[in-house]
């Protein structure tokens, strides 16, 4: 490959993250190295200055912590009020998300981006409700400290023996438009906490005490001082190589690091961010899931651990297989990993060691990268304690072994007249191995010790004691215990991986169940009741569905085929998910508070609802591969119902068109079958020459005239009603517009002077100038009918903002009082009004200009008369976007 | 002169025969449109005045077919009045267009304006009314007075008075002044109608018909 040609795959990367900050918000973050170095001042002051420059700044959440200067600074910047949650009897405060979502500003403050919200909040952590903002399209300013950056938190500890609880995951900083360090030398800082500048009172002189120390905190300043190059740097690499300079950046570099049940993982974890964060490359975490099912806590280590590098950004991978190492290296070599970081040997050295030796081994052309990890918080979760008490189960298989023990002494003993006492010690072992098959572990044991006790007691000369003397009797008892611990181990594995692969098994049966049920039943309502049934069972829990309506919202209701019908707020908690594409409610992140567990029914195109899950209560938690369940069931819902909803889209839309066919066809036939004998009256008239003066032929001529006026009006609205008024857009000039109009109007007007004025600076604007004709000559007919001849009418154009206005008002009687906008109804007649009119012009009018996007309003004048504004929301021309050739170059 | 006229009501071929006959022209009459095009090239009539909607072939395909050997002017009547639909018939070859129903008069003044047309094509000088054209020198006068036109006005007003009183479509102006590059830009007609409307002072009149086209007319 050629070196000096930037890799497609980065550029692509680089232009999708630029399309993506095109759309999302931009998110600004002030980095300091601990609290005190004025963070939260510097982000005020640059929101003053977005704020001189016309931007409309809010403070979400600000602390000032009661300094003076910060206090200064927040004067003048409108505050988000705070929302109030009542929990425990205290009532708290908490930024108020959903205000600030309302509210839209173009920049929002938003303080402490580790901090983690009260209980009762949607989100667990702030950096969450940034998230949602920043993907809503609203620039957000944050504060952070380098210690609750997620991947710096081993370093954290190891400097200052603090372990950080609140943190934020580097994917955000990743997604930092800017980040901005606020630097401040180590003296300087003692020194402003000395003068109680940082934290008030008391908490000063603790806060100095304990965090605050010089040592801590030049290594602090390091560390943040070390994120921000990092970052730079990566920042130009991104540069360089989307501007093709040659860089020694290795082109597909891809880490990988296993994540096991132990409490090294999360370490290695950290690491392999920190080294995937200097590349500037993709990384893997992947768990080999073994037959041998975990306990309590290991697979509490192992949650932590995939929930971490889920929330670092690494692409998890679930693969199976009993050899680790062997399994690792498959998925690396498959997915061109480029390095594979494993932990030194702990204290578990011999096996650890071992699959060193075979990764390292097996690695080939992979680098490895053995770090020395650091031991973890402990699973918090205690395992049952294995031993400790006998279940009711092996009561009874004790039983079985104490009869087969008997048993098998007394076979024993009335074989040993004929074939001395080794033939029972074989006969005893046979025994082990048979129950070995059948029993547990412990059973087993005691089995072998009751087996050897008797043998030697009864058998072994001298009998009924328990001395042994030959070495061959002794290494016979032994070998009792050999066979059953050995044998206890075999099945016990084997018994396991049964288990394991029926479990596996039941899931795979139950989504095909799931499918076929769902996707090929002849009624979808059927199907997916019983689709939901199986879930159920299979997951032991109850499930809600919620399907989203035609018009894309989530309403708050189940589906029929819900075997539980939540509370109200979980409505809102599915809205949620259904809205963000993302899992919510208990045992996430999001609004854990609530009793069901929400997958989004997610598509490749589309999202199709929400399905919630309700474990029972005693769950624990949701496990990755019952998570892994949950997805798929919802993937399989998700497609039958978009299947379902393509077809109602196809079938909705042969209607459709069927009907307009049909419509259409129907207009065009009754407006022929109406217009052919009107034709033939008016030529008629018109060939009549001297005979046309017959008082009798002129009202002929006006009765057809006013029947073709009404024939027009009723075909016209017939088309707007039937929604086949299709608007061509063109650009028009209102002067022809006018004029065009004025003529159309016809003679109506023929006794009345009309005055136009149109404003010098008016541009072309884009519209359907036949649409807006019609309209504006229907008010001017209007007009002209009902005023007494003679009076003029006047007509007005202008524009604002992207709206264009016609005015036009008369002089005679106005609109009766009360009744302004009535006469746009259909069919309506003032009172006392001439006869002739057909009660449709004006209403014709507005459905015109609503088609257009635009509408109309009647007002009677203070000096008397009516008046009729147009207002039409429209593009204008101006020069410089639509250039005419020749115009310019000419004089 | 003949007139051929193809209509399926029989009232309006009677009406427009009156009309026609009145005014010296020879009229034959078509109920469908195979009867239509079998008289047209049988009788080769002077002007054909035909209705779009046809019992037994669409208006549009009896106008294509009949261009396909003929060119003589057609005036298309119609109680359909979707400009889609007009501009569909100019550009498929009509000569015009009367909306149904109409009057008389106006009808008898398109016919002689689309008959007109084919006297003088090949003159150097095009005469509207007041409006004299020399295509050759580019220059023009308007009531003995020269007029100060740039290129592209020159051109726009040429397109026009070329077929003066007969409606000249969008596309067909555009094509005509600025090539393709003028496809679609209906608003470049805007700022040029308007120039010119200036310039003639209402001695001409520019109508614009709006989504079809323009027609230069004399007023009055």
């Amino acid at each position: 490959m050629n070196d000096h040609r930037p890799d497609p795959d980065a550029l692509l990367l680089q232009v999708q993250r630029e399309e993506k900050q095109g759309k999302s918000g931009r998110l600004f973050i002030f980095l300091g190295m601990c609290p005190g170095v004025g963070k939260t001042y510097a982000m005020l002051l640059s929101g003053r200055q977005h704020q001189n420059e016309g931007l409309d700044v809010l403070i979400g959440v600000v602390e000032t912590h009661g300094r003076a200067e910060t206090l200064a600074l927040v004067e003048g910047l409108p505050i988000l009020p705070r929302q109030k949650l009542e929990h425990g009897g205290h009532t708290l405060e908490e930024f108020d998300l959903d205000a600030a979502l309302a509210r839209r500003p173009d920049l929002l403050l938003v303080d402490e981006l580790a901090h983690t919200n009260a209980p009762g909040s949607r989100h667990l952590k702030r950096y969450q409700d940034v998230l949602e903002l920043l993907d809503a399209g609203i620039d957000v300013c944050t504060t952070v400290n380098v210690q609750h950056i997620e991947s710096q938190v081993d370093i954290v500890r190891q400097v200052t023996g603090v372990a950080v609880q609140e943190t934020v995951p580097d994917l955000i900083l990743d997604r930092a438009h800017e980040i901005q360090l606020i630097d401040l030398s180590v003296e300087k800082l003692i020194q402003r906490l000395s003068e109680g500048r940082v934290y008030l009172g008391e908490r000063a002189q603790a806060a100095a005490d304990g965090f605050f120390k010089e040592g801590n905190l030049t290594a602090l300043r390091e560390l943040a001082l070390r994120f921000t190059a990092e970052r730079v740097d990566r920042d130009l690499e991104d540069i360089r190589r989307a501007k093709r300079v040659s860089s020694p950046w290795k082109a597909n570099a891809r880490l990988m690091v296993g994540v096991g049940p132990t409490p090294y993982s999360e370490s290695l974890i950290r690491w392999t961010r920190r080294a995937a964060g200097r590349i500037g490359c993709p990384w893997l975490a992947v768990w080999v899931e073994r037959t041998q099912p975990l306990n309590a806590s290991e697979e509490d280590l192992l949650a932590r651990g995939l929930a971490l590098a889920r929330r670092l950004g690494a692409e998890v991978i679930h693969a199976t297989g009993d050899d680790i190492a062997e399994t690792l290296l498959e998925v690396a070599r498959e997915r061109n990993v480029s390095q594979i970081i494993i932990g030194k040997a702990d204290r578990r050295s011999r096996w650890k060691a071992s699959l060193n030796d075979r990764i390292i081994a097996g690695s080939g052309d992979i680098d490895v990268c053995v770090v020395r990890p650091l031991i973890g918080r402990p699973s918090s979760r205690v395992n049952p304690p294995p031993a400790g008490r006998i279940a009711a189960s092996q009561f009874h298989e004790i039983g079985m072994v104490l009869i087969a023990t008997t048993l098998l002494t007394a076979l024993c003993w009335s074989l040993q007249r004929w074939t001395g006492y080794t033939l029972p010690a074989l006969v005893f072992l046979l025994g082990i191995v048979l129950m070995a098959l059948r029993v547990g572990r412990l059973a087993v044991l005691v089995m072998a010790s009751l087996c050897a006790l008797v043998w030697d007691y009864f058998f072994i000369p001298p009998r009924f004691t328990f001395h042994v003397s030959d070495p061959e009797d002794m290494a016979m008892l032994v070998m009792f215990f050999v066979v059953a611990i050995s044998m206890g181990h075999l099945t016990a594995r084997l018994k396991k991986r049964e288990i394991a692969e029926r479990r596996r098994q039941i899931e795979t049966d139950a989504l095909l169940r799931v499918t076929q049920s769902a996707a090929l039943a002849p009624e979808m309502e059927k199907g997916l009741s019983q689709a939901l049934r199986i879930i159920n069972s299979v997951l032991h829990a109850e499930s809600a569905l919620v399907v989203r309506r035609l018009d894309h919202s989530l309403p708050s209701e189940v589906h029929p085929a819900s075997t539980l019908v939540p509370g109200e707020q979980e409505f809102g908690v599915a809205a949620w998910a259904y809205g963000n594409k993302q899992i919510a409610g208990r045992f996430t992140d999001t609004l854990p508070q609530s009793e069901l567990t929400w997958f989004p029914l997610q598509t490749a195109t589309s999202v199709m609802g929400a399905l919630g899950i309700r474990l029972d209560r005693e769950a624990q938690g949701l496990d990755f591969t019952r998570r892994q369940a949950v997805e798929a069931f919802a993937l399989q819902l998700a497609l039958v119902l978009e299947k379902e909803h393509f077809i109602q889209a196809v079938t909705h839309a042969e209607l459709l068109e069927k009907s307009e066919r049909l419509r259409r066809t129907l207009l065009d036939s009754v407006s022929h079958e109406l217009k052919t004998p009107l034709a033939v009256i008016r030529a008629a008239i018109d060939g009549m020459g001297e005979t046309a003066k017959d008082p009798y032929v002129v009202e002929i001529n006006t009765a057809s005239k006013r029947l073709q006026r009404l024939v027009d009006g009723l075909l016209q609205m017939t088309r707007l009603e039937s929604q086949i008024v299709e608007p061509q857009l063109e650009w028009c000039d209102v002067h022809e517009l006018l004029d065009e109009a004025v003529s159309a109007a016809g003679d109506a007007l023929k006794h009345h002077p009309v005055r136009t004025e149109i404003a010098p600076d008016l541009p072309l604007v884009k519209t359907d100038q036949a649409l807006l004709m019609q309209a504006l000559a229907n008010i001017l007919h209007n007009a002209g009918v009902y005023t007494p001849e003679g009076s003029a009418i006047e007509v007005r154009a202008f524009h604002s903002d992207k709206q264009l206005h016609l005015v036009v008002s008369d002089h005679g009687p106005g609109l009766p009082s009360g009744e302004e906008s009535k006469v746009f109804g259909k069919f309506y007649r003032a009172p006392g009004s001439p006869a002739g009119g057909s009660g449709l012009g004006l209403s014709i009018a507005r459905g015109f200009l609503r088609e257009l996007g635009g509408d109309i309003s009647a007002r009677n004048k203070t000096g008397g008369g009516a008046e009729f504004e147009i207002t039409l929301a429209a593009e204008f021309m101006s020069e410089s976007s639509h250039p005419i050739p020749g115009l310019v170059s000419e004089p | 002169m003949t007139a051929l006229v193809i209509d399926d009501e029989i009232q309006i071929r009677r009406l427009l025969r009156l009309a026609l006959e009145s005014r010296g022209y020879t009229v034959r009459e078509a109920e469908n449109g195979q009867l239509g095009l079998q008289e047209a090239a049988f009788h080769r009539p002077d002007v054909v005045l035909l209705d779009l909607g046809l019992p037994d072939l669409d208006g549009l395909s009896v106008l294509r077919k009949l261009r396909e050997w003929s060119d003589v002017p057609v005036l298309i009547l119609s109680v359909l009045d979707q400009e889609n639909i007009k501009v569909a018939a100019l550009e498929s070859g009509a000569d015009d267009y009367v909306t149904k129903p109409f009057s008389t008069a106006e009808l008898i003044a398109r016919l002689a304006v689309i008959q007109r047309r084919r006297v003088s094509n090949d003159s150097p000088q095009l005469v509207v009314g007041p409006l004299l054209m020399h295509l050759d020198r580019h220059e023009a006068e308007l009531a003995g007075h020269p007029m100060k036109l740039t290129p592209t006005e020159f051109a726009f007003l040429r397109s026009l008075a070329r077929h003066a009183g007969k409606i000249v479509t969008q596309r067909q102006i555009l094509r005509e002044v600025w090539g393709q590059q003028g496809d679609g830009q209906t608003h470049y007609l805007r700022v040029y109608a308007n120039h010119l409307r200036k310039k003639l002072g209402g001695k001409l009149v520019i109508r614009n018909e709006p989504g079809i086209g323009y027609r230069l007319i004399e007023p009055g």
